[in-house]
């Protein structure tokens, strides 16, 4: 048997997973844009009270199942306290008993786990694997760094909209590079027409954080496209969960040991998952100013809903405008919308009476 | 010195250990009630929505407390001497305490990965001004106790899995097996409906390692070690309990329930929140045992 690999998806991040892959010499099925269709399916076969990821992800599976993928790769967190560490085993076991065959590889964390899983399939050398994931990691860099500069300029932009059809288009194009010589022109070529896009830098925008868990956080379809709603409406939005940050925590392990020290007068231990780290960045938006907190989560998640409480007193000390968004398949769009125009409303209160 | 004890949650970890400790400590214990309507309206009206049903009872128990003790006992659990994991909304639940009481809270990391317990008991009890010895005398006795009523059960399970009704296993959290109030007399009831019912606490650890994926669950080990331990006698029913929103069980519960399936013993899932209503339970446990 050939395998023909597929994924979960995850945000932009997609792109960088799939070039990993197809470096490789692997056939890979990329997964394709969530929809609630998605959802739906993958909610009908999933527990019915595990986390929304999951469902998430089965339902891009079977997506990818159907157009003939018949290998899964999932990464988990066999060291952490949260579900995220079952996902590989309940995915495998749902699956199956839907009737569908696939392999599933489970990997942890770690590179050694992953290296030797790629190997497994790909049978492609040492320096193979190790460009292909110099490569892949580029790319997620410049996925990020671009994510982050349209933060920047949604609220100033002079013309509506240009920088996200000229993300939309850099990511498709992203997608396709499979050189790296190509990817360096490319992103010099990019960041000059980012820079390109006119805007007005004098003006005096409110700021919003963005926390939570890491998923919902960072997958734009899955938030209902949370920042760039949040950033035509005028705010600059900030987020610093990302995957990066993810794999920094994981080679400097004294950051936790930090996060640990700044939330001790509110939480005085891990609660699994990012938990901590939510503490952490809404402490640090409030000390530097911000005028607005969001907080994604999957519903019932169990680290955020366990900080939550915690996450309010904070509002409640600092009064800084606060709002938590569970996710799940049974949220719609109209919803979230209204909530979100709300809270706009809140922080350009908030925001006018902090310069009066 | 009144020690407020809330008899929820973690109390039902280890029942009877933490009053007897603390009465052999020479400190006055203060066990809030069993859990009825009210406390669990309080819990529910106090606590973040998406919280899970057993979190939300002992919020309840916890604000019953306030005021009336000179403070409230709240154990971070982390790992038990398994090296095993609570579950990680344990790890929380002292800080959240915190936010909600103004009573002052007693607590201490019950963490076996990096200490004893009798060393973490030590410094419990030097909170509460007692010496090393005090502690280590009061820790025996209760050991004592604790060690002669969990052989009365051993005797009592004996006794129930040579009985001629039908065996039906209650597998559970303990702290929804034992508070009667939560799981609507569960026991009561297929007692009644003339089966016999055993607490999957009371089976006696089957200590082999299955097959089953490593569970870093305190829990989830021992329930599965146990179901594979029953599951060697004649068993009629198996019905596993869940509070609405427990993380934990949603994993734990497709291992439970693939495991008891493969061995052909009917099954059924029941979800447990604040708006349970009795008739709709009954109905349910009614047909369950008419079809074993």
């Amino acid at each position: 048997m050939i395998p023909i690999v597929t994924f979960a998806r995850w945000g932009n991040y997609t792109i960088a997973f799939k070039t990993l892959f197809e470096q490789l010499g692997v056939k890979v099925i990329s997964p394709e844009k969530t929809t609630s269709q998605t959802i739906t399916e993958g909610a009908k076969i999933a527990p019915e009270m595990y986390c929304f990821p999951l469902k998430v992800n089965l339902g891009n599976y079977l997506e990818a199942i159907r157009k003939g993928a018949n290998t899964i790769f999932m990464a988990t967190a066999l060291s952490g306290s949260c579900r995220l560490r079952y996902y590989g085993i309940v995915q495998d076991k749902v699956l199956r008993e839907a009737g569908y065959q696939p392999n599933f590889i489970i990997f942890d964390q770690n590179l050694k786990d992953i290296y030797f899983k790629l190997k497994k399939i790909s049978k492609a050398s040492f320096w193979q694997i190790l460009k292909a994931a110099k490569f892949c990691l580029r790319k997620l860099r410049l996925v990020e760094k671009l994510e982050k500069k349209a933060q920047y300029i949604r609220p100033r932009e002079i013309e509506k909209g240009a920088i996200d059809r000229l993300l939309n288009e850099a990511f498709l194009k992203l997608e396709k590079i499979n050189k790296e010589k190509d990817f360096s022109n490319f992103q010099k070529e990019i960041f000059k027409k980012v820079s390109e896009i006119r805007i007005d830098k004098d003006r005096d925008v409110p700021k919003v954080g963005l926390i939570g868990e890491i998923y919902t956080v960072c997958d734009p379809i899955v938030n209902f496209e949370v920042e760039k709603k949040l950033g035509q409406k005028g705010f600059e939005v900030h987020r610093e969960m990302d995957l990066t940050y993810h794999l920094k925590k994981k080679i400097f392990l004294w950051k936790d040991w930090i996060i640990q020290k700044e939330i001790n007068p509110y939480l005085r231990s891990t609660v699994g998952g990012h938990g901590r780290d939510a503490i952490y960045e809404m402490l640090k938006y409030t000390k530097e100013g911000f005028d607005g907190i969001i907080h994604l989560l999957p519903a019932m998640c169990m680290p955020e809903v366990t900080v939550r409480p915690i996450l309010e007193k904070i509002h409640q000390e600092s009064g800084i405008p606060f709002l938590s968004l569970s996710l799940d398949e049974q949220v719609a769009e109209a919803g979230i919308n209204t909530r979100l125009e709300a809270f706009v409303d809140v922080v350009e209160n908030y925001y006018a009476r902090k310069k009066a | 010195m009144k020690v407020g004890i809330p008899r929820a949650l973690i109390y039902w970890k280890r029942p009877y250990f933490w009053e007897n400790f603390f009465e052999n400590l020479g400190l006055e214990v203060l066990l809030s009630p069993m859990t009825n309507k009210e406390i669990i309206e309080t819990g529910v009206k106090t606590s973040d929505p998406e919280n899970c049903f057993s979190n939300k009872v002992y919020w309840g128990h916890l604000l019953w407390l306030e005021g009336k003790c000179n403070f409230i006992f709240v154990p971070r659990l982390k790992t038990n001497e398994e090296k095993l994991e609570y579950c990680p909304k344990f790890f929380g639940i002292p800080d959240l305490a915190k936010i909600l009481v103004k009573t002052p809270i007693l607590t201490e990391i019950f963490d076996e990965r990096k200490e004893k317990f009798e060393k973490t008991l030590e410094k419990l009890g030097q909170k509460l001004k007692k010496t090393k010895k005090e502690v280590k005398e009061a820790l025996e006795k209760t050991l004592l106790r604790e060690k002669e009523a969990k052989e009365k059960e051993r005797k009592k399970f004996f006794e129930k899995i040579s009985s001629k009704k039908k065996k039906i296993i209650l597998i559970s959290h303990p702290y929804n097996l034992y508070d009667e109030y939560i799981n609507l007399k569960m026991g009561e009831r297929l007692q009644k409906l003339g089966s016999e019912v055993i607490f999957i606490d009371e089976i006696p650890a089957n200590k082999l390692q299955a097959e089953w994926p490593k569970f870093h669950w305190e829990f989830g080990k021992e329930i599965m070690e146990k179901i594979d331990e029953i599951l060697k006698h004649e068993i009629s029913g198996a019905i596993q309990i869940s509070s609405f929103a427990c993380g934990c069980d949603a994993v734990l519960k497709e291992f439970v329930e693939k495991r008891v399936k493969e061995a052909k013993v009917p099954f059924l899932y029941l979800i447990i929140d604040e708006h349970t209503g009795e008739a709709g339970f009954q109905t349910r446990l009614e047909a369950f045992v008419d079809t074993i």
